[in-house]
Order: C-alpha cells, then sequence, then structure tokens
C-alpha cells in the first residue's frame, strides 16, 4: 500500500501511509484509539476504497474484523462455508460441510462446535468463528483487527501458535493489538500508528515494551490512580445464587462486595461470568439473592450489542437507560443536562469523537467503550458491574479507565470487576474471586493473593 | 345436498380463496428473508390483475393473461428492489408507493384501453385450467421451502436477510441477492393477482384486490418467515374468506360478515405475536462501503 489516505468528513482517520506485508512475516500494528487502524485494516482488505494511494493486493486477503461480520442467529458451519459451500447436486452437502469444519478447527486447534447457533456463544468462541471462516478461505494475506481482546491469556497463547503456524506456512499476518506484550512475544515487525500516519517501524526483537508504549501515545503513559485506604461498608450481597443463560451458568455463588472495595472475579471465560454479569445488571432471571446492588452502573460485556445504539449520537447514548431519573426534566427529557453529560464524559476519558452528535457507529472501538464506561460511571453509582472494562482500549486509556473505577473505589462504590487479563486483575482487586465452573474456586485478600495458586484454581485445580 | 357435498363445496371454495393470498405471501416471505420489507404486495397483485386481463383479451389466449401478470408483478417487484437497494428509498414508502402508483395506473389504464372507468370487459378466463395454479401454489411453496432451507443460493438469500455485510464479507453481492428476492416474490404476487382476474373470475374492476395483498404480509409474519408457514396462514385466512362468503345471505349484516377476514388477521397476529422473530435486518437498508467499526 502506497500513499494512502482516507477521510471521514471533518476527520482524516488515514493520512498518507505505506505498508508493506511480506508472506512469513507477521507485523503488529499497534496505535491509540482512533488512530486509524481499522480503517487502514479496511482499506487493505477491500472494504473501503481509499480517496488516495495505491493498494496492490497478491492473493486472496481475510480480515477478522474488530467487532465480528458474523451472522448471529446462524450455525457455526452455516458461517463458515457461506459463498463456498460444498455441494450435492443442487443441494447443500451438510455433512460434508460440517466434517470441513470439524477439521479446520482440529487442524487449527480452534475447537468449536459446527452446529451451535453462533448467537449463543460467548464472545471469545465467536471470534474463533470468525477465524475459522476466513482461515477456511486460505488467504495469502491475513488481516487480524484486535484478535485477542476477547480472549483469556490461555486461548492467546493456542490462538497465536495457529498465526505462527500459517505465517511459517507463507502466510503474510498483519495484527492490529492494544496488547504490546504480544507484539514482543509474536511479532516479527511492528508499525505505530499516531493520528492517521505511522510514525515508527521497528523489528520487535530487542525493542523495549516501554518505548512502543512512548512512541504510541507521543509521550509518557499516565500512571493508574493510587489506592486510597478506605473502610468498606456493606454494599451488596449476593447469596446462593444460581442462573443461566446458554451453556454459560453460575451455580450457588455466594459473595459480597462491600463500598470502598474492588472486587475481581478471576477466571477463564465460559465459566460463569456472563450469567453472573447478567444477573447483577438485571437482564437475567436468577434464583438467590441480590441485595444492595439497586444504584448500578454496568459496563456490559458486548459495548455495540448490549451497551450502545450505533446509529444514535453519542449524546443519546448517553441519556440511554437515564431517561427515568436523571435526564429527565417533568415528561420531557433533559437535553441540556445529557449534552453536559456527554460532554463531561468525553472530556474524562478522552473519548475522540468528532462531536457529541457524531454517530456512534463512526467511533473507533477503543472510543465507543470509553463512553460506556463514562456513562456507566456518570452518576457515582453505588454499584459499578464492569466486565471487561478496558476491552479494546489503547495501553493510555486503560490506564484512565483503571483510574477512573480506582477513584469511584476511593469514594466509596463498591465494584464488582469481572477480567479474564491477571494484570487487570492485580493491578485493581482489593479481593480476588476465582471462578470456575460456576462456582467460586478459592477467595483471596489481595495482600496474600498468589498468582500461580490462582493460575491453577482458574484450571480447575487445587 | 349431502353433507359430504357441502364439505366438499366448502373446500372448493377455500382453495379458491387460499390461491391468491398464498402466492402473495409466497413472494412476500421471499423478499422478508432476504431483508426487504415488501408493503407493495397489493400493488404488484394489482398490476398482475390488470395485466393478465388485458393480454388474455388481446390474444385470447388466457394462459398468456397468466405470465403477462407474471411479468408485470416481477416488474413492480423489480421497481421496488431497485429503489430499496440501489437508490435506498425507505422500503416502507417506496412499497406504498408502488400500491399507489399500481392502484391508480391500473384504473387510468382501464379508461384507455377498455374506455369506460370501474371495470374491464369480459375476457377468456383459465376455467378449470386455474385448477393448475391453485396446484402450483402448493408446489411453489414446498419448493421455496427447499429452497431455502436446502440450497446455497437459500442460504445466502437468508444471510441477506441477517446480515448482509457478512454475506459482502463473504464475496457476494447482497444488493443483488435482495434485487433477485424481491422481483421473484413480485412474479409471485403477480401471479396471485392474474389468479384472481381470470382465474377465479373473468375480468379486472377496480380494488378487486381488496386488502389481499396485506392479508398476505400478515400471512408472512403468522407463517413465521417460512414458506410453509406462509402457506398454512394463506390456509387460515383463506378458510375466513371462504367462511364469509357462505355466510353472505345469512341474518348476519354483509357489512359485517365482510370483516371477517381481517378481523382473523389481526386476532391472528396478536394471538402469535412474538413467537418467532424476524429476519434481523427485515426492512434495514444495506449501504455498501459505508462499513461500520
Ligand atoms: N464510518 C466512519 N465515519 C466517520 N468517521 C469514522 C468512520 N470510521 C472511522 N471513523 C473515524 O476515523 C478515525 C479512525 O478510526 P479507526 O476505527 O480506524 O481507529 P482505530 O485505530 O481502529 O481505533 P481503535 O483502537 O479504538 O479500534 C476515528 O476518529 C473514527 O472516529
Ligand atoms: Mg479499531
Amino acid at each position: 500500500m502506497r500513499g494512502i489516505r482516507k477521510a471521514f468528513g471533518a476527520v482524516t482517520a488515514v493520512d498518507g501511509v505505506d505498508l508493506e506485508l511480506r508472506g512469513g512475516e507477521i507485523q503488529a500494528l499497534v496505535g491509540e484509539n482512533g488512530a486509524g487502524k481499522s480503517t487502514l485494516a479496511a482499506i487493505a482488505f477491500g472494504a473501503l476504497r481509499p480517496d488516495a494511494g495505491t493498494v496492490e493486493r497478491r492473493g486472496t486477503v481475510g480480515l477478522v474484523h474488530q467487532h465480528f461480520e458474523l451472522i448471529e442467529r446462524m450455525r457455526v458451519w452455516e458461517n463458515i462455508v457461506i459463498g463456498r459451500e460444498p455441494r450435492r447436486g443442487v443441494r447443500i452437502d451438510t455433512d460434508a460441510a460440517k466434517r470441513a469444519v470439524r477439521e479446520l478447527a482440529a487442524r487449527n486447534g480452534l475447537d468449536v462446535d459446527p452446529d451451535a447457533i453462533v448467537e449463543s456463544l460467548p464472545v471469545a468462541m465467536k471470534q474463533r468463528v470468525e477465524l475459522l471462516r476466513e482461515l477456511e478461505r486460505r488467504p495469502a494475506v491475513l488481516l487480524l483487527d484486535e484478535p485477542t481482546a476477547a480472549l483469556a491469556p490461555a486461548e492467546v497463547a493456542a490462538f497465536f501458535a495457529t498465526i505462527v503456524a500459517l505465517a511459517r506456512a507463507g502466510t503474510a499476518v498483519l495484527v492490529v493489538t492494544h496488547k504490546l506484550q504480544e507484539v514482543l512475544d509474536y511479532a516479527d515487525t511492528v508499525s505505530v500508528m499516531r493520528r492517521g500516519k505511522i510514525v515508527a517501524h521497528f523489528a520487535s526483537r530487542g525493542v523495549a515494551l516501554d518505548e512502543i508504549a512512548r512512541t504510541m501515545v507521543g509521550g509518557e503513559l499516565p500512571k493508574v490512580a493510587a489506592r486510597a485506604s478506605t473502610a468498606p461498608v456493606p454494599r451488596v450481597r449476593v447469596a446462593h445464587l444460581r442462573a443461566e443463560s446458554g451453556d454459560n451458568a453460575v451455580r450457588d455463588v455466594s459473595f459480597e462486595v462491600r463500598g470502598g472495595e474492588i472486587v475481581a472475579v478471576a477466571g477463564v471465560e465460559g465459566n460463569g461470568q456472563t450469567s453472573l454479569a447478567d444477573a447483577l445488571a438485571g437482564v437475567l432471571p436468577y434464583e438467590g439473592s441480590i441485595e444492595g446492588a439497586d444504584a448500578r452502573g454496568v459496563i456490559p460485556q458486548d459495548r455495540l450489542r448490549e451497551g450502545l445504539v450505533p446509529s444514535w449520537s453519542v449524546t443519546e447514548n448517553v441519556a440511554l437507560g437515564r431517561q427515568h431519573a436523571r435526564a429527565r426534566r417533568g415528561a420531557l427529557l433533559d437535553r441540556r443536562g445529557v449534552l453536559q453529560a456527554a460532554r463531561a464524559i468525553v472530556e474524562r476519558y478522552d473519548v475522540r469523537a468528532p462531536s457529541v452528535d457524531a454517530r456512534v457507529a463512526t467511533l473507533s472501538g477503543g472510543n465507543q467503550q470509553k463512553l460506556v464506561v463514562g456513562r456507566a460511571l456518570l452518576d457515582d453509582p453505588a454499584f459499578v458491574v464492569a466486565y471487561q472494562p478496558t476491552r479494546g482500549i489503547d495501553v493510555g486509556a486503560a490506564a484512565l479507565v483503571q483510574s477512573r473505577l480506582m477513584e469511584a473505589r476511593n469514594a466509596g462504590a463498591a465494584v464488582l470487576l469481572i477480567s479474564f487479563d491477571l494484570d487487570e486483575v492485580f493491578a485493581l482487586a482489593d479481593r480476588i474471586l476465582v471462578l470456575y465452573r460456576g462456582r467460586i474456586a478459592g477467595t483471596f485478600a489481595r495482600e496474600d493473593a498468589d498468582r500461580a495458586k490462582i493460575g491453577r484454581l482458574m484450571a480447575g485445580g487445587t | 345436498m349431502t353433507i359430504a357435498g357441502v364439505i366438499g363445496a366448502f373446500v372448493v371454495l377455500l382453495a379458491i380463496k387460499t390461491t391468491p393470498i398464498a402466492f402473495a405471501a409466497l413472494g412476500g416471505t421471499l423478499g422478508e428473508r432476504s431483508g426487504v420489507i415488501n408493503i407493495g404486495l397489493e400493488g404488484m397483485m394489482t398490476a398482475g390483475a390488470f395485466a393478465a386481463v388485458v393480454a388474455s383479451g388481446a390474444t385470447g389466449v388466457p394462459w398468456l393473461g397468466a405470465v403477462a401478470g407474471v411479468v408485470a408483478g416481477a416488474a413492480f417487484g423489480a421497481l421496488l428492489g431497485v429503489l430499496a437497494t440501489r437508490v435506498r428509498v425507505d422500503q416502507i414508502v417506496a412499497g406504498t408507493g408502488i400500491n399507489l402508483f399500481a392502484l391508480g395506473s391500473a384504473a387510468f389504464l382501464l379508461v384507455l384501453v377498455y374506455g369506460q372507468p370501474g371495470a374491464s370487459k369480459t375476457v377468456p378466463s383459465l376455467g378449470n385450467g386455474s385448477w393448475l395454479l391453485v396446484a402450483l401454489a402448493f408446489a411453489v411453496a414446498l419448493a421455496l421451502h427447499v429452497f431455502l432451507v436446502a440450497t446455497p443460493a437459500g442460504l445466502r438469500l437468508r444471510a441477506c436477510g441477517e446480515n448482509p455485510s457478512a454475506v459482502a464479507a463473504a464475496g457476494i453481492d447482497p444488493l443483488r441477492i435482495r434485487l433477485l428476492a424481491v422481483t421473484a416474490g413480485g412474479a409471485l404476487a403477480g401471479l396471485g393477482g392474474a389468479y384472481l382476474s381470470i382465474g377465479e373470475l373473468n375480468l379486472y374492476s377496480d380494488g378487486m384486490i381488496a386488502g389481499r395483498g396485506f392479508i398476505a404480509l400478515a400471512a408472512v409474519i403468522f407463517g413465521r418467515w417460512t414458506p410453509l408457514g406462509a402457506m398454512g396462514a394463506a390456509l387460515f385466512f383463506g378458510f375466513f374468506e371462504a367462511l364469509q362468503f357462505v355466510l353472505q345471505g345469512s341474518s348476519i349484516p354483509s357489512e359485517a360478515m365482510q370483516m371477517l377476514p381481517y378481523v382473523a388477521a389481526i386476532v391472528a397476529l396478536v394471538a402469535f405475536r412474538g413467537r418467532a422473530r424476524a429476519p434481523a435486518a427485515d426492512g434495514i437498508p444495506y449501504e455498501r462501503n459505508i462499513e461500520e467499526f
């Protein structure tokens, strides 16, 4: 790609980029939220036409979308074979299709059930389906837009094992990511993008993580706010909670989250986190009791499906969910109040949007996430449920979001953090619960949390 | 008449009343599964009914009339398809426009061709040949079922109704699929109209479709967006039309009786609401090259 430029209205998303992907090489693309990474990937793929510049492709190109491009109500195998269905006469050869999917999954170490309906799958599983669909096409160039944002550490390793094997076999790979450690571990080279331009290109061997991060944000990284000493007060009490959605379930879980503490739920995705979060958020029926969780702010798992209305503006999305109480003036919406709230979020969370009237669909993924976090914490809720709050956020913004959660805790909020990122868990938690197969396998206070032991419990050990 | 005779006569009536609704409902199902709501079914039936009469009258061959009905319906279907995909007019607005346009132009052409408003002259009808169309309606329902469930093209069409961007990502043009689906749907609705004018009757008169296109729209939903379901729903509504026909002349006022099929449609929709979901992208225009991140 040479001299690529792409503007959306007044925003120049990609501003004169040259990029070359070589067969057999894994190139990482990093940069702040809104730097233009997804736009560049879409141009390389051919889904977007650049305003200027040329793209030359040798062979087929596959793109794993940041927000997935799946047919939710269809089966896994249908999603994967569509466009290249095996036939028997005029019909689809269903058995052959499923067999092909199973073989493809086994060959790449990405286990999925070909008959599952996509919408019933957890995010990590959808990620696999999305990747398998692209692998099925045997692309010469594979573009991955934040493929590991929703994966647990163990899955990340398995995922990259597949990618590295593909690259060794000659595929050219571009991987967009915010997890800089992945860059060091798996990529051959790394390009850093800032405000539409590629500002640096390193060989990833020998480069320091800090150096990449500083080049990305163009300065020093913000520090996570300090943990103040608080005197925790009883707030949320969960007793004998049972809930299930699809094949995700919590079975008899009891715990407390006190005001002034962050309780983190550690665990591999699929061990009941979704059901737990949904029950606490009030969107899933449950048995047992949940007390003290009424004044809550929720950061949901899937920002686009559960958190935002993409075709609405930033302001309208800020009003969403608050229309009955906070954002009301008599029978009408308090437009000025909502506008002020939207502006406050945009400023406090550094949401990069052209204006508060911009459609949320036009924001970059990380900026959408910051908006969701900002709205959840807006009214100083007494209880916060945060599901992967830093999913898809750049390192600088992640520190910012973690700071805001810490500040909410310092100010007396009860915070329940559900995260697959142990670093995040250890950075924020006052107490850690390990969730395994829908039950609490262990509870640790911050002081005596043992990383190795928690890792074992997460995997079902003792 | 014996009981068997009465039942037999009623079954004949049921078949006659069901067929036009069935064709239109199957056409509507095809469109909605691809993601285009076809409010214009009524207009496509009107166009089919009128064109069938004109062609049958002009050639003296009623089967050519049926072909003309199909072509006219397909033309209006294609018009909706182009408006909804390439021009991206709101589907409801475009469909409503087609209804008004078809009704108005039929009334106008009636005067032009036959020199009289209100109704055409009588033309050769299909007579007993119309039973072939009744059978065809059932065959089409079955064929569409197999098409949607088991063929590659059917899978792609269904995918267009769920997430057209995913179809585009697989290298297939969702707009083309939608255009073809709505055109084929229009052809079926046109055939339904032709059945009314030269199958059941032998002339065209203004307003003869009488809301059957909208009943078909209800049948699409009642039939849970499946061809077999649409056929079943058409039978349900056909039953009430037949019943209304039979009860005409009884002590119940005929105006009240005429309401029967429509009341049945409302009751059915309310009673069976929420049992099935419409295709996720039903009625939502697909914009190419405006990817969302
Ligand atoms: N369809 C669109 N219309 C208007 N603006 C857009 C559109 N798509 C992207 N943008 C803007 O272009 C810029 C780059 O967005 P892009 O999605 O490429 O960022 P990114 O680097 O992938 O960020 P993230 O890490 O948050 O995913 C952002 O300012 C975004 O708001
Ligand atoms: Mg992005």
